[in-house]
């Protein structure tokens, strides 16, 4: 047995399977870091790719980020207990006004795979929230989203909000926006630090905020 | 000749050039309006009239017959009359619980007044036929659904010969998302698959039942449209597998939905699906759809002359001018080159009908309306 077979698990969505062999793993001492990385993580970013590629779709992702849900649950208190610090914290949620969340459901599942923290603010957040929430957290990123044409404004507002934010009250927090009327030239315009134009793109995104 | 309106239309479907080409406005419940839109419109237009709503959960204006002859619009809808309020119970201003017993939740000062489901009769735990047998279903033969309708077509024969669009009340996975939960649903199609088909034949046969009561009413000869769908894509790709999730489990349920109504009517299919629908496409074609809506051009593999040249001879297209772009945010100018470059390309031997993507969204100016309606009006085949 080798943690190749929980990274067979996670592709096959068999959160139950993921459960049996991450803590079968542990019992044989192999590091909880390399069961993370090796096992979850890496599986999650193949179905990461399979999704940007077009050969896997939402149901896919939806299952294999709670098959590695299932198995963080057991690791993570482990890893806090060695003084292993998360990736980085995300504070997500839809823009004022929007509803539509399973974009960002995705995103925050497949952030939390890749071993960040996350703080899920759901549906049609205040961007005073975002910020406040994101300064008490301490967090590094916010990520915000939205599907309707009138949230480009919304979202224009909110990443001008965290970049006055972190000027008066002294913060380095990147912000990353998506959904599908949001795109890079947009992203770039209204000065957002990140776009992507998929989940798994997202997850690239914050994971080069938090190495640079 | 002079072309009618229905003539035009149906031309179109049939890959055939008319006089010009034929114009949608409000024909289906995914081609009208956003109210605040459409009172800037009437006010733009000097037209004074009360605004008629077309469904108060999507926040949608029915535009006025003054509207719909002065842009020259082709079609005009037969919509369950019942529904446009709701039919359900308010709990409050942004609190509906609708005839299926899910809850839609609005949102409180903002510009887009639509409201999403949040909770239904199957949200959480297993989904079972228990379950499924025990929430409360709506009746199919309620006179909600089709009272009315007969003096609607009477009206329209009376003043036009227009091609007539049946909505089909409800929808099939989108009800399933509504009742479950969309992403308990998505994996139920993997993981209780054989429970998941028992919800949505349960659907199609309401839709098929209530639709048929609708029929009857209209009187089958006088409709020309069956419209139906669901989203099937994304911005960027299919929600679903197209080749084996779509194909095993959901198409033979669209096709017993398209080919029975179009069985009982002999009319044409249109039909809805949102983001990039191309690799449904062939799908489509295989169950009996003639034309798709709403033609997301900015979404994956979407672009006019790609779709015009891999499906044109087979599927016409219904929709198709940038609502995400170019409708709010561009100048009337670019509205009108746009909706050329639409015409040209996708009005190419016919197989075009003219509208917005989706319906025309709450920060489309006036100006932009009218340049893309008169665009359409002044254009001229041959």
């Amino acid at each position: 047995m080798t943690v190749q077979n929980v990274y067979d698990a996670v592709l096959a969505y068999d959160e139950e399977e993921v459960v049996k062999l991450v803590t079968a793993e542990l019992e044989t001492g192999t590091e909880p870091e390399k069961i993370l990385q090796e096992g979850m993580v890496a599986a999650l970013d193949t179905v990461g790719q399979g999704f940007s590629e077009g050969t896997l779709f939402v149901p896919e992702m939806l299952m294999a980020a709670e098959a590695v849900k299932a198995g963080l649950e057991i690791l993570r208190p482990i890893l806090a207990n060695l003084g292993a610090k998360p990736h980085g914290t995300v504070v997500i949620g839809t823009v004022k006004g929007d509803l539509h969340d399973i974009g960002k459901n995705l995103v925050a599942m497949l952030l939390e795979g890749a071993g960040f923290r996350i703080v899920d603010l759901g549906t049609d957040v205040d961007t005073e929230l975002f910020i406040d929430t994101a300064q008490k957290e301490k967090a590094d990123i916010i990520a915000i989203s939205g599907l309707l044409t009138t949230s480009m404004m919304e979202i224009d507002k909110a990443v001008r909000a965290v970049r006055e934010a972190n000027k008066t009250r002294n913060m380095n927090i990147k912000v990353m926006v998506g959904g599908p009327p949001v795109n890079q030239e947009f992203a770039t315009k209204i000065g957002a630090n990140g776009y992507s134009e998929d989940a798994p793109g997202a997850v690239e995104q914050a994971r080069d905020f938090i190495a640079n | 000749m002079t072309w009618t309106p229905r003539e035009r239309v149906l031309a179109a479907l049939n890959h055939e050039e008319p006089d010009r080409v034929p114009l949608d406005f409000a024909g289906t419940g995914a081609s009208s309006i956003v109210i605040d839109a459409y009172n800037r419109l009437k006010d733009y237009l000097e037209l004074q009239h009360e605004t008629e709503l077309m469904s108060k959960l999507q926040h949608l204006a029915m535009p006025d017959e003054s509207v719909l002859q002065r842009f020259g619009v082709d079609t005009r809808p037969i919509m369950a009359p019942g529904r446009r309020g709701g039919g359900g119970c308010w709990l409050d201003e942004l609190t509906y619980v609708d005839h299926f017993g899910v809850t839609f939740k609005g949102t409180a000062d903002t510009d887009d007044k639509h409201f999403l489901y949040k909770d239904g009769p199957l949200h959480g735990g297993k989904l079972t036929r228990e379950r499924i047998d025990e929430m409360t279903w709506p009746d199919p033969d309620d006179p909600g659904i089709f009272t009315g309708i007969k003096e609607q077509v009477e009206r329209y024969k009376a003043s036009g010969d227009y091609c007539l669009v049946l909505n089909v009340p409800d929808q099939v996975i989108h009800r399933a998302y509504a009742l479950r939960g969309m992403e308990d649903f998505l994996k139920d199609l993997y993981r209780n698959p054989n429970t998941a088909c028992y919800l949505m034949d349960r659907l199609v046969d309401y839709n098929i039942r209530a639709s048929e009561n609708m029929i009857r009413e209209a009187g089958s000869e006088n409709i020309d449209i069956i419209f139906f769908g669901e989203d099937l894509g994304t911005q960027d790709g299919c929600m679903f597998d197209p080749d084996t999730t779509y194909t095993r489990l959901i198409k033979p349920r669209h096709e017993r939905i398209i080919q029975t109504l179009k069985s009982l009517t002999g009319a044409k299919s249109l039909f809805h699906c949102c983001g990039s629908a191309y690799k449904f496409i062939d799908h489509l074609i295989d169950i009996g759809v003639d034309a798709l809506n709403p033609v997301q051009i900015t979404a994956r593999n979407m672009e006019p002359e790609r779709l015009k040249e891999e499906f044109g001879s087979r599927m016409a297209f219904w929709g198709g001018i940038n609502t995400q772009e170019v409708l709010p945010y561009q100048s009337a100018d670019v509205v009108r080159t746009e909706t050329e470059r639409c015409i040209e390309i996708f009005g190419r031997a016919g197989g075009y009908v003219l509208h917005a993507v989706h319906n025309i969204q709450f920060e489309v100016p006036p100006e932009n309306v009218v340049s893309m309606y008169d665009t359409g009006l002044q254009h001229r085949y041959g």
